[in-house]
């Protein structure tokens, strides 16, 4: 029994730990291959990041050429990559000269913040919506949630955020549309990424309620002559959490993805709007740094919803 | 189970919007050709009868640029779709078939793409791509690859282990016969519900990296892009951001009508 | 403890009556067995007693006991009944059990009253079912037998003074069918009611008590189990009767040829559970044997392994020369899944009759034969009753003409009067193409009579 239960955990630690060193390996080549193919002079376009294009002329571009080494053949930058990556250094931002991982912790702070406020958003509004919906299918609960999630899936979070910054923003003035220090700026990108969410969350609690009340077991239960509410408090709610746990994980990745588009469009500053302004300056190091973060972040979130899966059901989470 | 009308209706509906917005796509640019032809005199000129949608800060055709723009991200998407189902197809049945180190190679690539969130290698692929088409149509099918491989693979293994796959077997049917009378039939269902979820995550990646100013560049008329532009002239032309937001709004919500809205039932 | 009376009991939907009008009384401790054919109402009644009809289907009647009436019609009147009067057994005690709970609270909960009394309780009933051990199990970790009494413990430790049992039986190999029996004759011993609903003869024959007969939502006979069992009067009865291996009359089997397999030392396990070892197996041509053993004991195993589709831990099998790939064939237990289920009937045939290169008039003589419309061919395996389309894979094996049919449990799940008719057609056409037979079953009866030699493992 327990030592089923310490081979789950690690056949999960080792899985986990496994996926987090391929995914960093594939970062890691993608970033080589864009540095491999990026056309045009790369210390032009940095100076110009610098200084502003039009006070870029051709000493400027050689000076930060001569700064960030940038002469040498892209394998050795690579391969230099490589050895930093396996020793934590991911080098530095070719825009700001500064540590890329110095730069991201900065972020990072932000992105969790915003995260969790979407997170407990999603929650508040998606558990009792899809408990409602899913204790009486059919019903007007359900269908209310089952338009609510259709209309937030057709309005993706960047035209949800848009759409919350021109009315409460702009038409109605209750919120500043952008930028970060003040405590009401959150309120509109983790009302975007919370709502965008809750639809989805929604539907798959109402899923789960469904599936557990319609079980063998749970009638089983009622039949012994407990009372409802008994039954959902001894038999509904655990298997509920069972199955809306298993299903986190495509939850994450629209948090993970929400998190970068809300970031950029609200100008959050946050590793996912950090990584949109290096691409569009291609500083690869600091979009492999950002991924390699927003991937590793991720696999951590997995690995806890497993463990949260093995604590909660004693079958342990399913093979995958 | 759910009666059929209270099925039917949303099915119904997306398909009347997606085939408006498909007409659109396909129709718009030949009766609104001229989508790059700027009149700079004529800017932000309101909606008449030969113009239904005015024209932009720079004096554009706000139709022809948005039926250009619908066609280039219905088939742009629609391409990596295939692609994607194709390679995710052919890899998860090879891999169910062959099973041992091929299968565990493929799962070990597919676990590391499963941890990078679609939009993330979307993303990397935008910073090669410089505006063009062909890196993005890669970066976005390869995103999109592994969900195809991952279904493909787990429906083909319970399928070829069991008794009907085995009955066959017996009965001295071959790989081809197996393909088509016991994977196919019951994958094929399955893969028309994932690609139509594709198709939406394909158009919404492409009009956000266009949003956000790192997908296709100006002066290709994209969706995501028509919005961040008309985004500055909001209060004067309203209409210049709305126009994409509902041509944007109608695709998705076509595409998410189109699938069985009930999960289980 | 006072009888329980059902009176008018019946079903509707809308105006179609689905169970006609019947009285029942159920005596403290007299077995009630209600016998029938599939699709004769006989689930429906229970639903109607507890009131769980599912929605569009309206109970009339009432029940009456210690002076009270409930409507039948209402089907809430009765919920504060369960557990307290009414109990349930389920059909399928594994997915009766809430996964994620111990089994002593499960049992527990049954109790009404004070939460420490209740384990108490539920402790002296697991104790007394030889569950000692079992109590901190989950669900999962239990096997089929366990989790059968277990779910009988939950069911019963309320007391309910009348236990419902619908098609207890179905699906459990003979040991797990004592088990039943006993449990069965326990709660009617501590003077319960008890009803069953089932179409396995042996178990109301062992129960004892009152028996019906339903034949199309009516009942046909009703009275002593020991006067019904013996000398029925209805013709459904007694063919139901006659429908049982015991009953039918002796098969002539056709004398063994050449051999055709020898298995030698076969061994077999999965992880560090032995199914079998050493086992020696010969079969000759035309030759019927039957396999018997407890399920889990590696049966459908052995059977794979003469087949060529399974290879052993150790010994080897040595097949006759001359013979074709498709010489070796099996019949399944759930024809349903032996066919692909987005096919035709009549494009999964057709493609074994190119395969083998037989004219369709081949196919039209086997479904003559076997009382087959060709009409059936047009639907999908899932359309077809289990009773046909066990008939339908035998001919798609047919068609090949086998060398050896390796049968596992081809109408376990067919109901007596089908199982006879299917029986009877597979060995009359395996006389007729000289086939050979290995049958796996655990009815004994039926490996006497359809068999000559008989392999325990």
């Amino acid at each position: 029994m327990d030592s089923a239960r310490q081979r789950a955990l690690a056949r999960i630690c080792g899985q986990r730990l496994l996926q987090a060193a391929i995914v960093s390996l594939l970062v890691a080549a993608l970033c080589f291959l864009l540095v491999q193919q990026l056309p045009g002079d790369m210390a032009f376009r940095i100076a110009a990041g610098r200084y502003g294009y039009d006070y870029v002329d051709a000493a400027a571009a050689d000076a930060v050429r001569q700064e960030l080494g940038l002469a040498r053949p892209s394998w050795q930058q690579f391969a230099g990559w490589l050895g930093q990556l396996a020793q934590l250094q991911l080098g530095q931002s070719l825009v700001t000269g500064g540590a890329v991982l110095a730069e991201i912790a900065h972020h990072l702070g932000a992105t969790v913040q915003l995260a969790a406020a979407s997170v407990a958003l999603a929650l508040g509004v998606g558990l009792p919506l899809g408990l409602a919906s899913g204790l009486a299918p059919g019903g007007w609960a359900d269908r209310l949630t089952l338009g609510y999630s259709v209309l937030l899936r057709a309005l993706p979070p960047f035209l949800l955020g848009l759409m919350l910054m021109l009315g409460l923003s702009v038409q109605l003035g209750w919120a500043p549309a952008a930028g970060h220090g003040e405590g009401g700026n959150l309120l509109l990108p983790a009302l975007t990424l919370g709502l965008g969410l809750s639809g989805l969350t929604a539907r798959i609690v109402r899923d789960s309620v469904l599936a557990v009340v319609q079980a063998d077991y749970y009638r089983f239960a009622r039949s012994k002559g407990l009372a409802p509410w008994r039954v959902f408090l001894r038999h509904g709610l655990r298997n509920i959490g069972v199955t809306v746990v298993a299903y986190a994980g495509v939850q994450l990745i629209l948090l993970i993805e929400g998190v970068v588009v809300v970031e950029s469009l609200f100008a959050w500053p946050g590793v996912g709007h950090a990584l949109v302004h290096a691409i569009f300056w291609r500083d690869v190091p600091m979009i492999q740094g950002c991924t390699l973060l927003l991937a590793w972040l991720f696999v951590l979130m997995n690995t806890a919803t497993d463990l949260l899966c093995l604590a909660i059901d004693p079958r342990g989470p399913a093979e995958s | 189970m759910t009666p059929l009308t209270s099925r039917a209706w949303p099915q119904r509906l997306g398909y009347l919007l997606l085939a408006a917005v498909l007409l659109f796509a396909l129709a718009g640019p030949l009766l609104w050709p001229d989508y790059a032809g700027q009149q700079l005199m004529r800017f932000l000129e309101t909606p008449s009868l030969a113009e239904p949608l005015g024209r932009d800060q720079l004096g554009r055709s706000v139709i022809a640029r948005l039926a250009s723009a619908a066609r280039l991200s219905l088939w742009l998407a629609g391409l990596c779709v295939l692609s994607a189902a194709l390679l995710g197809c052919l890899l998860g049945v090879l891999s169910a078939w062959r099973g041992g180190w091929t299968d565990t190679v493929l799962r070990g690539l597919a676990d590391g793409v499963l941890a990078l969130p679609g939009l993330l290698i979307v993303l990397i692929f935008s910073a090669m791509a410089q505006g063009g088409f062909l890196t993005l149509y890669i970066g976005l099918a390869l995103a999109q690859w592994v969900e195809y491989f991952r279904m493909t693979r787990a429906r083909s293994r319970l399928l070829l282990a069991s008794p009907h796959v085995e009955a066959s077997r017996l009965l001295g049917f071959g790989p081809a016969h197996i393909v088509r009378r016991h994977l196919w039939p019951e994958l094929a269902p399955m893969l028309l519900t994932m690609m139509s979820f594709g198709l939406a995550t394909a158009i919404l990646a492409l009009s956000t990296l266009g949003f956000v100013g790192v997908g296709i560049q100006p002066p290709t008329p994209e969706l995501g892009l028509m919005m961040t532009e008309a985004l500055p002239h909001y209060s004067e032309a309203p209409q210049l951001l709305l126009a994409p937001v509902a041509v944007l709004a109608l695709t998705l919500a076509a595409l998410v009508l189109l699938r069985p809205l009930e999960v289980n039932s | 403890m006072s009888t329980i009376h059902l009176h008018g009991l019946a079903v509707y939907q809308q105006q179609r009556c689905l169970l006609n009008p019947l009285d029942l009384d159920l005596h403290p401790g007299e077995a009630l067995t209600v016998l029938g054919e599939s699709g004769s109402g006989k689930s429906l009644l229970a639903h109607a007693i507890i009131g769980t009809l599912p929605a569009g289907l309206r109970a009339e009647g009432e029940l009456r006991t210690d002076g009270r009436r409930y409507p039948l019609h209402d089907a809430a009147n009765r919920r504060h009944l369960w557990g307290e009067l009414l109990a349930i057994l389920p059909q399928e005690p594994v997915t009766a059990l809430d996964p994620t709970m111990r089994v002593l609270p499960q049992v527990a909960e049954g109790w009404r009253g004070d939460g420490h009394l209740a384990r108490d309780a539920a402790r002296r009933r697991l104790d007394r079912l030889g569950l000692q051990a079992a109590e901190h199990h989950y669900p999962h970790q239990l096997s089929g037998g366990m989790a059968q009494r277990v779910a009988f413990a939950a069911a019963t430790l309320g007391g309910a003074r009348l236990l419902l049992a619908d098609e207890p039986s179905k699906g459990l190999d003979s040991a797990a069918c004592d088990t039943l029996r006993r449990l069965l004759q326990q709660h009617l011993d501590s003077g319960q009611c008890l009803l069953t609903i089932t179409h396995d003869i042996a178990l109301a024959r062992a129960l004892g008590g009152q028996v019906l007969v339903m034949q199309g939502g009516e009942v046909v006979e009703h009275g002593p189990a020991s006067r019904i069992l013996s000398q029925p009067h209805h013709p459904y009865t007694l063919a139901l009767l006659a429908a049982e291996p015991q009953a039918w009359p002796a098969i002539a089997h056709p004398a063994a040829g050449d051999w055709l397999l020898q298995g030698r030392g076969l061994a077999k396990a999965y992880g560090s559970q032995q199914l079998f070892r050493d086992v020696d197996i010969d079969l000759a041509a035309g030759e019927r044997v039957a396999l018997l053993a407890a399920s889990g004991a590696g049966k459908s195993t052995l059977g794979n392994m003469l087949l060529g589709l399974t290879a052993p831990d150790h010994g080897s099998v040595r097949y006759r020369d001359g013979l074709s790939r498709t010489a070796w064939q099996r019949l399944y237990q759930d024809p349903v899944q032996a066919f692909a289920p987005h096919v035709p009937l009549h494009t999964a045939l057709h493609d074994v009759l190119k395969r083998c290169g037989q004219p369709w008039s081949a196919l039209e003589a086997l479904l003559h034969r076997l009382k087959l419309g060709p009409a059936l061919l047009q639907r999908l395996p899932s359309q077809v009753s289990g009773g046909e389309l066990q008939r339908l894979a035998l001919i798609r094996t047919l068609l090949l003409r086998p060398a050896l049919l390796f049968a596992d449990e081809p109408t376990s799940r067919l109901d007596p009067v089908t199982q006879r008719d299917t029986v009877h057609c597979l060995l009359d056409e395996l006389a007729r193409i000289g086939c050979a037979l290995l049958l796996v079953t655990h009815d004994a009866a039926l490996a006497d009579k359809a068999t000559v030699h008989r392999i325990r493992l």
